[in-house]
């Protein structure tokens, strides 16, 4: 029953110690379990401290959807990961804030640079050390330029 | 309420697939209507709650999505139907907090934050029917 005509895939890559999940706009739930099976492997795979669930092309998030960021967080977490989420759109906020969801525990950041940033702090807000990357201490001054193992990594203009 | 009623859009469901796809051709009817992207959002997001309400509890029934014209300005009224086994305790319900193995609880009450009108007629052993209107703002 589960046959959607879903043309967008999800992708998963990792990126310094990030693991960048790029949620499709429509998802079954069986496509929900296997997405988060899929984040768990790579994240134990690649020891990701931090996973980015990328929600920029979901136009519609249900509270379905809500149980999904909860569960993959909750699940991430036992794994000593961390979950972000970014690339929320306007719409979908509103419209989360007003059905109630909410997502305890869980950063929210605007793009990809501010997930990468706040990975690379070090810490995260309960105080709990989410990093020990050799080569990406804390520094006051973050530089955005400064070269990185993945290649697929793009770096931000200067603003 | 009155109202010219046009073209409505039946959606048979019985799966996630029949709720992802009636939820998608809501947005794209909102947006059409010249309703805002936030609005249109809300619309998508209460097809698929009560769509999965209909899919999870009854196993199968519809939904009807209509837009209507009328002198104070355009609507769109969400019709859910079923034959399922109905809501007992319906005031319960809306108030939130009844939480499922697939949910946050949020259903039906959080769909009634989002709508501007909201009723529910349910019928233990015979089934729910919700009607649940967004108006352009």
């Amino acid at each position: 029953m589960e046959n959607l005509d879903i043309t967008e895939t999800s992708t998963i890559q990792k990126l310094e110690n990030l693991l960048l999940v790029a949620v499709p706009r429509d998802l079954t739930d069986r496509d929900v379990l296997k997405l988060r099976r899929q984040v768990l492997e790579e994240t134990r795979r690649y020891h990701s401290q931090w996973v980015l669930l990328d929600f920029s092309r979901v136009d519609i998030c249900d509270s379905f959807f809500g149980r999904f960021i909860q569960s993959t967080a909750r699940m991430a977490g036992l794994m000593g990961a961390n979950v972000a989420v970014a690339g929320l759109q306007d719409a979908v906020i509103e419209t989360m804030v007003e059905l109630g969801m909410t997502l305890p525990n869980i950063h929210a950041v605007l793009d990809l640079d501010d997930a990468l940033a706040l990975s690379r702090e070090g810490e995260t807000d309960d105080g709990l050390l989410a990093m020990e990357s050799p080569g990406h201490a804390i520094t006051d001054s973050l530089s955005l330029d400064s070269p990185f193992d993945d290649s697929t990594f793009i770096p931000p203009t200067e603003v | 309420m009155t109202g010219q009623a046009q073209n409505p859009k039946r959606f048979s469901i019985s799966s996630v697939v029949d709720v992802v796809q009636a939820r998608r051709s809501g947005l794209e009817l909102a947006l059409k209507m010249g309703f805002h992207p936030a609005e249109a959002n809300k619309v998508a997001v209460v097809i698929s709650e009560l769509g999965r309400n209909i899919e999870l509890y009854a196993g199968q029934g519809s939904i009807t999505v209509t837009p209507h014209t009328e002198v104070k300005g355009q609507y769109i009224e969400i019709i859910a139907e079923d034959q399922g086994p109905g809501i007992p305790d319906v005031a319960r319900v809306l108030k939130g907090g009844y939480t499922t193995s697939s949910g946050m609880g949020l259903g039906i009450s959080g769909s009634q934050r989002l709508m501007d009108e909201f009723e529910i007629h349910s019928v233990v052993g015979q089934g729910t029917r919700i009607r649940a209107v967004k108006r352009m703002q």
